[in-house]
């Protein structure tokens, strides 16, 4: 088919015949979303769970996300697995800024969400007060399949599938801007 | 010296031997270590001896020499405890012996400010156990080559693990508005409180019944 | 510039020879090379002792350890650890929580060998509330103890020799090690952090078929023990890396407080199993892996044979399996079974009151040993005649173990640091507390 057709024909005709069309930003956020390159932040417990996604079994390159980079300038997504101590605390925030945009943060395990049983002085009792968190996951550790669905709905998210408690269409990540 | 026992030579081996003596008259080698060692026990759970400040290097030197190894430094704040004690601090050696493996613990006792003589020179293990009694417990080690916090980070003030730092809990924000302070929650009792009830629970007392396994009821669980 | 100032290197070994390594911490005993080789002024080559920052985000410091690396060239010349990066008040918990909230806590500070922790709190108290724990239920510590050490051990191969860049063999370590994690929350609904085993016994009893599941487990283990030796233990890029790499001596090992796997392959046989035997263990017939090497391969493969004697220890312990209760019968310390709360009062008052304030211990300060994957754990609780510990101090091996790596990593290549640390096997969570 000459390229000319392309602009005059009819879209509908056009994809009756096999030809997709799309927006760049939903192309590229399809792209995105399915390969989310995680770094390496295991801190605790839930680290070895993180591990375990990755495994044989659970095979988190299922979904595109088993390429943890240990240079988190290399890295999409942070997954931020166990207790964060207020010592570790802006560690975690040198790491963050040092990933490139767009990026995204999983807060996995009840620690990072919300402090979980360690409500003392040593641990920060929420790590959405150090970064913004896009998913969290609850659990002690959460189980590799709870990580795995993290995953899965951060890809909607990036998709822009997402919608927010009150059922509003959350924006995908505006990827010229950022 | 001899009594101590060396690397090589286990003095006190425990049942057997041609020379045993009836199980009650048998002398307990940590009991009879701290004998020799010239200190006085301390009536406990743990076998422990009590240590001054001035004679701790002294008495750690001969430990060594006998074989035996530090495992653990244990600082603990008697400061709210029920009972009076000698000194606000106690600072706890473990010291085991990893080849006729008898425990003895050394205990120090210390007022607040009070410092003890590093024992980095007797045995290496002391290097972090004692940074870590320093940091969490603020007792101050003379001569440790390297005394700086080891745990928490460098801007925290104070010593954790001492009984006037506050836990720090959060409190719960609830979606209406609502704190929960967990402290006002906490149904567990130190030992200065007497509780509602004044209940203290009890030993074991008497013999023990077998317990029957658990039967489910007639027509299954109601 | 000339290269031949360095001292010989071990050709077998490739690390320096030990007299010129600096075991101690004094800046002033440098080796006398560095001084050296920076005197070499207008040559082409400048050399200088630079210092290179490890972690503690970084992939080969399982967790969040920070070292600060003094090097000269290829050759570690220092190794200043800094730690609590992980630093979560463990036993600042402690003294807010009731003796049986504890057990939620214990787990967590070495999540890998949690049955270990937790055991050696439980058995402290217990020992403080002079509680019965029923044959059963011993027995089932035992098993889940040493499946504990199981896991942790298969976690320490896959993740030592992934950074040794041996990456295969962490799936199949993994794949065995989802197999034990399945065991566990077969039986306490959990795939870590248990917090099963209760003051006086174990919160239920076990499901029905699972003894079998676990017998079929240890049935294949032995074989895939075969399959891990197989895949590395005669590689020679392993046994480069790894033979006569961070030498510890048995009385350098004493003095440095080392417990565990790591002692044992320095020639130590210092096991609490066999020295100070608790949950029956001196009535199992089982081996204490020692190797006189002291380097890390000892400990890669001291570790592989452990793997066999806790299939051995299980095996055993399956065997002996009876049924009966599994809880201490003294209402005073374990919660009466669900069935008499509606029934009896006595039963009704007996449960919110342990639910509500726990049990008090008598005054008194106790501590026990406890064999873990890392070495001695113990518990040094202080009551104080409340329902929530006066002071818990945790013996942590790893914390103590770590120290080993200033000694072990001097002279030898950065490489070489990797593989010492790996083999050392810290727990972030267990050294930071």
């Amino acid at each position: 088919m000459p390229l000319k057709e392309l602009f005059e024909r009819d879209w509908q005709e056009l994809e009756s015949e096999g030809i997709l069309f799309s927006s760049l930003e939903k192309l590229v956020a399809w792209g995105r979303s399915n390969s989310l390159w995680p770094a390496t932040f295991g801190l605790a417990c839930c680290a070895i769970e993180m591990m375990s996604a990755t495994d044989g079994r659970n095979d988190l390159a299922r979904f595109g996300s088993e390429v943890f980079r240990a240079s988190p300038r290399q890295a999409d997504v942070m997954i931020v697995a166990g207790r964060l101590s207020k010592k570790m605390a802006p560690i975690m925030r040198r790491v963050y800024d040092q990933m490139p945009d767009p990026k995204w943060v999983i807060s996995m395990g009840a620690c990072a969400s919300s402090g979980g049983m360690f409500n003392n002085y040593a641990v920060v009792q929420n790590v959405d007060s150090v970064v913004p968190v896009d998913i969290f996951v609850p659990g002690c550790p959460p189980r590799p399949e709870a990580l795995i669905f993290a995953v899965m709905q951060l890809q909607k998210k990036v998709r822009g599938e997402a919608f927010d408690q009150l059922g509003n269409q959350l924006p995908m990540v505006d990827a010229w801007t950022r | 010296m001899d009594a101590l026992g060396g690397k090589d030579q286990v003095v006190f081996t425990v049942g057997g031997g041609a020379t045993e003596t009836p199980a009650m008259a048998r002398p307990d080698p940590v009991a009879q270590l701290v004998q020799t060692l010239g200190l006085k026990a301390e009536d406990a759970a743990e076998p422990t001896a009590l240590v001054t400040a001035g004679d701790l290097e002294a008495v750690a030197g001969k430990l060594k020499t006998a074989g035996f190894m530090l495992m653990d430094v244990v600082g603990v704040d008697y400061g709210a405890y029920v009972q009076p004690r000698p000194q606000r601090f106690s600072v706890l050696y473990n010291v085991y012996h990893p080849y006729d493996h008898r425990r003895l613990f050394l205990r120090v006792w210390l007022r607040d400010g009070e410092s003890l003589p590093s024992l980095f020179p007797v045995w290496k293990s002391a290097n972090y156990l004692e940074r870590e009694v320093y940091d969490l417990m603020g007792v101050v080690f003379d001569n440790h080559p390297d005394l700086r916090k080891i745990l928490t980070p460098d801007d925290l003030e104070g010593h954790p693990l001492r009984k006037d730092f506050p836990i720090e809990e959060t409190p719960t924000l609830f979606r209406d508005g609502r704190f929960i302070d967990p402290p006002t929650f906490r149904a567990g009792m130190t030992g200065q409180s007497a509780g509602l009830t004044g209940w203290r629970g009890s030993l074991r007392k008497g013999g023990t019944r077998e317990m029957e396994p658990p039967v489910m009821p007639e027509g299954g669980p109601k | 510039m000339s290269l031949k100032d360095r001292p010989p290197v071990d050709k077998q070994s490739g690390t320096l020879p030990r007299s010129q390594m600096q075991p101690d911490h004094q800046e002033s005993t440098r080796p006398e090379r560095v001084g050296s080789l920076t005197a070499q002024q207008g040559s082409l080559m400048h050399t200088e002792v630079m210092s290179l920052n490890v972690g503690p985000q970084h992939p080969s410091t399982h967790g969040v350890l920070r070292l600060v690396v003094d090097m000269d060239g290829e050759y570690v010349i220092k190794v200043t650890p800094h730690m609590g990066y992980l630093h979560t008040g463990f036993e600042k918990t402690f003294e807010h929580r009731t003796y049986q909230q504890g057990v939620t806590y214990a787990p967590r500070t070495d999540y890998l060998h949690s049955f270990g922790h937790e055991l050696a709190y439980v058995l402290g108290v217990e020992k403080l509330m002079q509680a019965e724990v029923p044959e059963r239920a011993t027995t089932v510590r035992v098993i889940l103890h040493e499946l504990g050490r199981i896991h942790s051990h298969l976690v320490f191969l896959g993740t030592a020799l992934m950074d040794l860049g041996a990456i295969t063999l962490f799936f199949y370590c993994f794949r065995e090690k989802e197999a034990v994690q399945d065991l566990f929350e077969e039986v306490c609904g959990y795939r870590m952090n248990q917090g099963y085993f209760r003051v006086g016994g174990l919160s239920r009893d076990i499901p029905d078929g699972w003894a079998d599941n676990v017998q079929k487990f240890v049935d294949s283990f032995d074989k895939h023990v075969d399959e891990y030796a197989s895949m590395f233990a005669t590689n020679p890029i392993f046994l480069d890396r790894a033979v006569g790499v961070g030498v510890i001596p048995a009385d350098v090992a004493i003095d440095l407080g080392l417990t565990g796997p790591n002692l044992r392959a320095s020639g130590v046989p210092l096991d609490h199993r066999k020295a100070n035997p608790y949950c029956g263990y001196d009535s199992y017939d089982f081996d204490v892996p020692v190797s006189q090497a002291g380097d890390s391969q000892a400990r890669f493969v001291l570790r592989l044979d452990e793997l066999r004697e806790s299939a051995k220890i299980v095996r055993q312990a399956l065997k002996r399996l009876k049924p009966g209760p599994v809880k201490d019968p003294n209402r005073k310390i374990s919660l009466p079974p669900r069935h008499e709360l509606e029934t009896s009062m006595e039963a009704v008052i007996h449960h919110f009151k342990l639910v509500t304030e726990g049990f008090h211990p008598p005054l008194g300060e106790v501590y026990v040993p406890v064999e873990t994957a890392r070495g001695e754990v113990g518990y040094y609780i202080i009551s104080d005649g409340g329902s929530m510990p006066y002071r818990v101090k945790i013996r942590a091996p790893s914390f103590v173990n770590l120290q080993a790596l200033e000694y072990a990593c001097v002279g030898g290549q950065f490489a070489d640091l990797i593989t010492v640390l790996a083999t050392i096997d810290p727990v972030l969570g267990d050294v930071d507390r």
